[in-house]
Formats: C-alpha cells, structure tokens, sequence
C-alpha cells in the first residue's frame, strides 16, 4: 500500500511536470518573434505603424519602441532569485529534509544495521562453530593417540604373552622330546636286551644242532651248556 | 548583417532559456513554474527512493535499494569520514539529503521534453547556501562558544601578529560572506553554463539540420557528447556542494583542523 502511494505519488509528479511545462527550453520564444510581438503590440497600443515612424518627427513614440524591443534581447539579472521559487524550493528542501531524517533515512538505515548485526552475528557463530569444530578434532585426536597407544600396549602385551607361552611351550616340547628320548632309549636297549637274549637262545639251538651234527659225540648236558655259554660270551665279545 | 544571421540561427534570449511562465498562482509568491515542479519533482524522487528502499523486506539489497545504500555509503565514506571523521556521521542523514536533492534537481538537465536544470536558477543554490551558513555558524558557536569561535576563525593560529591587520578582514569576508556566496554561485554558474551549452548545440544542430543535413552531424555529436559531460557535471556539483558543506561543518566542529 505504501510503496503504490510511492509510485503513484512520483509518477503523477513526473506528468504533472511533463505536462504542464511543455518541452524543452531550446524551444523557446526567439528573438525575432519576441521583437514581432513588441511591434504589434507597440502597433496596437498607439495605432502607429513601422511607417509611420521612419518619416520623423515621433523620436517619443521610436523611442519607446526601440526600448521595448531591447527588452527582448535584455534578460533580467539572473543571479537575483524569484522569491517563488526560493519559497518552493526552499520549502521543499526543508520538509524532505524533515521527512528523510523522520521516515525516510531511519528506515533505509535501519536494513543497513539489521544487515551488518546479521553479517556480524553470522560471523560470530561462525567462528564459534569452527573453534567448535576445532575442539571437536582436538578431542577426536586426543582419542586417537589414546587408541594408538591402548593398541600398542594391548599388542605388546599379547607379544609378551606369546613370548611366555611360546617358551613354555619350548620348555614343555623339550622336556617332552627328552622324556621321548629317554623312553626311546630305554625301549630301544629293552628291545636290544630281549633281541640279544631271542639271538642268544636261537643261536645256542642252531649251535648245539650244528655241534651235535659236527661232533657227533654225546655229551652231558653240563658240559654242553657250558661250552655253549663259552661260545657265546665269545661271539658277544666280538 | 551578422553571420549567425546568414545561417538562419534563431537563437532564443537567454531570459527564455531559464524564465518560465507560471502555470499557477499568478502572481503570488506561490506562483508555480516548470523550475519549481523540478525542485517538488527532485523532492518526490529523493523522498520515494528511501522510503521504497527502507520497505524492501529481505537483507539482500536489489534494485532500487543500491542507490540509496550505495549513496548512503558514498556520503559517509567519502564526504563525512574524509571531512569531519566518526564524529561527523551524525549529519550523515542531513548531507544524504543534500546531496540526492541537488543531484535530482540537477540531473533534468538532461531528462527529455524536461531538459532543466533548476539549479540555473539561484533559488535553490542561496536558500540551501544560506542554510549552510547558519548550520555552521551555530555548530562553530556551539563547539567553541562565540568568541572562541569568533577567535579562531579572525584569528587563525601559527600567524604572526602584524599580519593579523591583513588576514583577519580576509578571513571576515572569506568565512562570513564569501563562503555561502561561492557555495551557490558555483552551483548555479555551473548548471547555468551547462545548459547554455546544450542549448546552443541543440540550436545548431536543428538549425544546420534544416539547411544542411550533413552540417548538422558535428553539433550533433557534440550535443551528444555534451549531454554525457552534464550528467557528469550534475554529480559533481552535488558532490562539491556537499563536500564543502561538510567541510564548513567540520572546521567549525574542530577548529584545529
């Protein structure tokens, strides 16, 4: 509503000026119409004409032509103002200047405040965000070397316990390989002792057989025992 | 018979070039004319340009609201801040106003079918001179009382004292009398040479246009190029204008200065 009575207010003054002003000043009476005009009506007022004038004998009435026609290239002094157009003029300074320091400059200023408080506030929040964000990775760093280095110690830890358990088990594989070793070792000299007495008995039959059949002699048992635990002893001393 | 003559120019007195006749009010010290719808036009336009540009809902500024921010910010920047410093922003409002209302008034030099300037004529130019001149005598008085006021502007500091029998009726005349004088003299001679000057070639042009055709091309061009100097011209003096009304404001806020 206010801003259509802006309008309409600006354009009727612009018609109003436009159509009531006529054109352009260059278009203007001239100097030969204005001095046209003197004459007519210099004509009209005194009921002489130009031809009666050039006989002579009315230097009054030529005069006052001549100065009338001078007006027309005479222009008044213009550095003296028309008191109407200082009174409008003047006036119209004055209440606009009124109305601008009531109305019109506080409300332009006022969207110019209300931007800066808001570029400002805008900035303000800004910058708290970003030292906000700033914290945030500060935070998020700080955990991170506490995750690093929980992970670490966590790594280390379990490398120590590997470090345990793979010597325990080392210990414990060693201990075992011994035991192994030592049963293996007695098995072996079992098995060797009971190979040795299989051997013993199986060769004393084989020698006996083989000495019965080569001697051909019979002897008492005692002696053949004997005889053959004396080879025997031999052979196992070879 | 003279040349001008020869080539038909009908040059129009240079009364009806700045006279016009009253359409209202005859005779009164109402009387309208086409100089005083110029002022109450350059009024509406300054009054409707803030007022539209203080409605516009939204922080972004568009349109319209450039001119009268970005005169707002002209004024300050390069008038107040350059002339009276922080202190001066308080006339802010009051030099804005100047300077729109003189600029308006100014730029109808140029608008078609309007094609006045209205400040070649004296009735703005020494009723806003005048106006200077009481605004800053009172801030002088009131800033460093009436002698002290009196003291430093007949007395200039740094100046010594025999000349003093010379400086101080030149300091006289210069801060009392010549300086409203030469505010609105400036303004007015500018405008006034202006749109003589327009005048003249518009008058050329048409009259060589008439005989000639092609004789016309040179005082058209210079038409032209005239029309783009006198908007130049029309800023200017509205800027000089306000410039050394700030100026005479900040001298006697700050007579150090």
């Amino acid at each position: 509503m206010k801003k259509r009575f802006v309008i309409a207010f600006i354009s009727g003054s612009l018609l109003l000026t436009l159509g009531m002003t006529g054109t352009a000043s260059a278009s203007g009476e001239s100097v030969g119409s204005c001095a046209i005009e003197e004459i007519e009506a210099f004509e009209e007022e005194t009921g002489l004409s130009l031809h009666d004038l050039h006989g002579g004998g009315n230097e009054e009435a030529l005069q006052t032509l001549s100065d009338s026609v001078e007006g027309c290239i005479e222009a008044p002094s213009p550095i003296i103002p028309e008191v109407n157009e200082i009174i409008w003029g003047g006036g119209a300074f004055l209440v606009l200047l009124a109305l601008m320091l009531w109305k019109g400059f506080p409300a332009v200023q006022k969207i110019m405040n209300e931007r800066s408080e808001k570029i400002a506030s805008d900035l303000d929040e800004a910058d708290k965000a970003k030292a906000d964000a700033q914290a945030v990775k500060s935070q998020y760093e700080a955990e991170l070397a506490d995750a690093k280095s929980a992970a670490a110690a966590v790594l280390e830890e379990a490398r120590q316990q590997a470090e345990v358990l793979r010597s325990d088990l080392q210990a414990r594989a060693e201990t075992e390989i011994a035991e192994m070793k030592s049963q293996a070792a007695s098995d072996i000299e079992a098995a060797h002792d009971r190979a040795m007495g299989d051997l013993q008995s199986e060769v004393a039959d084989i020698v006996v057989g083989a000495a019965e059949r080569v001697v051909e002699a019979n002897l008492d048992a005692e002696a053949q025992a004997r005889l053959i635990d004396n080879y025997i002893d031999q052979v196992g001393s070879n | 018979m003279s040349k001008l003559n020869l080539l038909a120019l009908d040059f129009p007195p240079v009364s009806h070039l700045f006279e016009w006749p009253d359409f209202a009010f005859h005779g009164t010290p109402l009387a309208m004319n086409k100089t005083v719808l110029i002022y109450l036009f350059a009024f509406a336009l300054t009054l409707g340009l803030f007022l539209l540009s203080g409605s516009k809902k939204g922080l972004v500024p568009r349109g319209i609201s450039h001119v009268a921010e970005g005169g707002i910010n002209f004024v300050e920047d390069s008038i107040v801040m350059q002339t009276m410093g922080a202190e001066g922003k308080k006339y802010v409002p009051f030099l804005t106003t100047m300077f729109f209302f003189i600029f308006f008034s100014n730029i109808f030099e140029v608008i078609p079918f309007i094609q006045f300037p209205a400040n070649a004529r004296m009735a703005v130019p020494i009723a806003m001179a005048l106006m200077v001149w009481v605004i800053y005598n009172f801030l002088g008085v009131k800033n460093q009382g009436f002698f002290g006021y009196i003291k430093n502007s007949l007395f200039p500091p740094g100046v010594p004292k025999a000349l003093y029998i010379i400086v101080t009726p030149i300091e006289f005349f210069s801060v009392f009398i010549i300086r409203p004088l030469s505010l609105a003299i400036r303004l007015w001679a500018n405008m006034v040479a202006g749109h003589l000057l327009l005048v003249t070639f518009a008058v050329l042009s048409a009259t060589l246009w008439d005989s000639t055709y092609v004789g016309a091309v040179a005082p058209a061009a210079m038409l032209t190029l005239m029309t783009g100097f006198e908007i130049l011209v029309s800023f200017l003096q509205a800027f000089i204008f306000t410039i050394l009304t700030a100026v005479y404001m900040g001298g006697a806020i700050h007579p150090e200065h």
